[in-house]
């Protein structure tokens, strides 16, 4: 199963890769994204005293601390290129889940998947190959992300092989829960449409009300909760924690809670979707 | 084991009602072509799946070689291979690449699948086109590397649905070609089509269905004796002027029978009875003697043609002449 699950995957890679527009514009998205969003907002020029304005230097400096006092403990980092950058691995794993669904269409529309179906392989393997595919996808793309944020000035402090290692995995179990539900859902959904308007849907909602963008302390207090139940939160606290050191409130609750809604939607989908294979 | 593919009380009504097969029933025997001929609707892609594991049979079931399609689907889907009516390639790839995939997903590991991959393109005359993408390919190339596909694994059971549809007539001849060949390696294959030339050149043993049901079954020579005689047709200016016609005939003892605006005598002889016919003819458009054929049958027994909605009778006057003078 695990052989069939990896040729498939390949396969969508290859695939991937072969269509060059296709590859070089989702290389070249995540390089725009912070670039635009990480570098059009300097938190620490918002408080940098009027030129002009006559302060006593004193004042100046113990202002300047606790302004900067207040922005650590929203941010975890001085520094919104940092947070932005780090949210940005997660949010791509929220972006690439859609992809795993449009695949599916696509071999449904193509008649590939009722070839693949007339063959011995087993069911659980067309689904997993469409997960194994997206988490390879997120996985290129965030590797890239990562390199010119780094060029780009983002400040990983103190963080090791281990802690890369880490935060992979929990940008992995995200990719995984999103590219599950997409996926599961396009075996029973009839057009391409259908899986674009969900993701309409989904995915903005889904980056806006989390930790990835913006800190949620700042949120007016509905929203906080929202975010507090947005397994995307849990991702990029947890993330951002093994790579800029930023405090996360319970660090194995989230892992739980995100190892969870990956485990459902993973468990749920494979359920859903070899039945729809099946019984037909 | 007496059947290689037997099916038993199929009966397929799909979501929404529609009864797309409607109690088949038949028995392939090792080694031979049997295929099923019948119009667009008729049911046979839906019999198709239902062999294949794509679709569950509403009632009854099928065995290939011994195995129940209901009960042991990943143990059927080990033994047949597939050619569905619609292209499954996938056109951003190369064909070798289609052609190997498939056979690892059989299980064979990566060198003996090169290998496999390589013997079937060759089998199907596309060794030297492999590496280009599919998307550059003919449509008879595209055909053929459907059936590279389902055979890269060797199954001993091979379904074949409308293989040819769409090909012009020398590719077609190409295909029917291989799929003799393939029948000569022992595989036994069950094909659809609605083109009647084709089930007659290729099959041992047809079944036409129509409505979901089989109407007659046997090898093409017997259901084409079965029919006795030779066939007069006569096109009239229209229906009304038909029946007037074969009312006339029917009331001086022929055989006759209105198809819309054409008349269909029955005959023993038809060059001795066409002088007879002679007075009868007048107003009529086209007088054509049929050779006896399965389409001839379909019609006799059903009262239509295979190909009624998509073809005049000009075409079909055509591809009889174009027939005769390949032979
Ligand atoms: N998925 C489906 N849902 C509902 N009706 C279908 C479906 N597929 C085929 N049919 C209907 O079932 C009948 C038989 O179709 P099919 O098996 O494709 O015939 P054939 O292959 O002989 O042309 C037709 O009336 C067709 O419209
Ligand atoms: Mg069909």
């Amino acid at each position: 199963m695990a052989g069939a699950s990896l040729l498939l995957a390949w396969r969508e890679l290859k695939k991937w890769v072969g269509r060059r527009g296709v590859f070089i514009s989702s290389l070249v998205t995540p390089l725009l994204w912070i670039a635009l969003f990480g570098k059009s907002f300097n938190l620490q020029a918002l408080f940098t005293p009027p030129q002009g304005a006559q302060l006593p230097p004193g004042m100046v400096e113990a202002f300047r601390r606790a302004i900067e006092e207040r922005i650590v403990s929203l941010f975890g980092t001085t520094d919104y290129f940092t947070f932005v950058s780090t949210g940005m691995l997660v949010v791509f794993a929220v972006f690439q889940g859609m992809f795993a669904g449009v695949s599916v269409i696509f071999d449904k529309r193509l008649g590939y998947l009722e070839r693949l179906m007339a063959s011995p392989v087993p069911r659980s393997s067309i689904y997993l190959s469409k997960v194994i595919a997206t988490v390879a996808r997120v996985t290129i793309l965030d590797a890239i992300l990562l390199g010119v944020a780094l060029a780009m000035g983002l400040k990983i402090s103190g963080a090791g092989p281990i802690d890369f290692l880490v935060a992979w995995v929990y940008v992995v179990l995200l990719a995984a829960a999103l590219a599950a539900g997409y996926a599961t859902m396009s075996f029973y959904a009839e057009h391409q449409e259908a899986v674009f308007a969900a993701s309409n849907l989904i995915n903005l909602p889904l980056m806006f009300s989390s930790s990835a963008l913006f800190p949620v302390k700042q949120m007016p207090h509905w929203l906080q909760v929202v975010a507090k139940w947005n397994p995307v939160t849990h991702a990029a606290n947890l993330v951002r924690h093994h790579l800029i050191g930023a405090p996360v409130s319970d660090y194995w609750l989230s892992v739980a809670y995100l190892a969870t809604v990956t485990a459902v939607l993973l468990g749920a989908g494979l359920y859903l979707s070899v039945r729809w294979m099946e019984n037909r | 084991m007496e059947c290689a593919v037997e099916a038993r009380g199929l009966v397929k009504v799909y979501p929404g009602g529609v009864r797309a097969v409607d109690g088949v029933s038949f028995c392939i025997r090792p080694g031979e072509i049997y295929s099923l001929l019948g119009p667009n609707g008729a049911g046979k892609t839906t019999t198709v799946k239902m062999l294949a594991t794509l679709l569950k049979p509403t009632e009854g079931d099928a065995f290939i070689l011994g195995r129940s399609v209901v009960r042991e689907r990943y143990e059927v889907r080990r033994l047949i291979g597939v050619t569905p009516q619609d292209l499954t390639s996938d056109d951003e790839m190369t064909g070798w690449e289609n052609v190997y995939i498939q056979a690892r997903l059989y299980g064979y590991p990566a060198g003996e699948a090169r290998e496999r991959a390589r013997w079937a393109l060759e089998y199907m005359g596309l060794l030297d086109v492999a590496h280009r993408k599919v998307s550059t390919y003919s449509g008879g190339m595209r055909r053929r590397l459907e059936i590279a596909m389902s055979i890269v694994h060797k199954p001993k059971v091979l379904f074949l649905d409308e293989p040819t549809l769409g090909l012009d007539v020398q590719s077609r001849r190409h295909l029917w070609d291989l799929i003799r060949r393939l029948r000569g390696e022992g595989v036994t294959i069950l094909l659809t089509t609605h083109y009647m030339e084709e089930a007659e050149e290729l099959s041992d043993r047809v079944a036409i269905i129509d409505h979901g049901r089989i109407i007659a079954e046997g090898a093409p020579g017997e259901l084409i004796a079965k029919l006795g005689g030779e066939r007069i047709h006569i096109l009239m200016p229209g229906p009304s002027e038909a029946e007037k016609l074969a009312g006339e005939l029917a009331s001086s003892g022929w055989s006759a029978r209105a198809h819309g605006s054409e008349v269909v005598v029955t005959v023993a002889n038809a060059a001795e009875a066409l002088a007879e016919l002679a007075p009868h003819l007048r107003g009529a458009r086209e007088v054509r003697i049929a050779r006896p054929n399965l389409e001839e049958v379909f019609l006799e027994l059903t009262g239509r043609r295979l190909r009624e909605e998509e073809e005049s009778f000009d075409a079909f006057r055509y591809r009889v002449m174009t027939r005769r003078l390949r032979r």
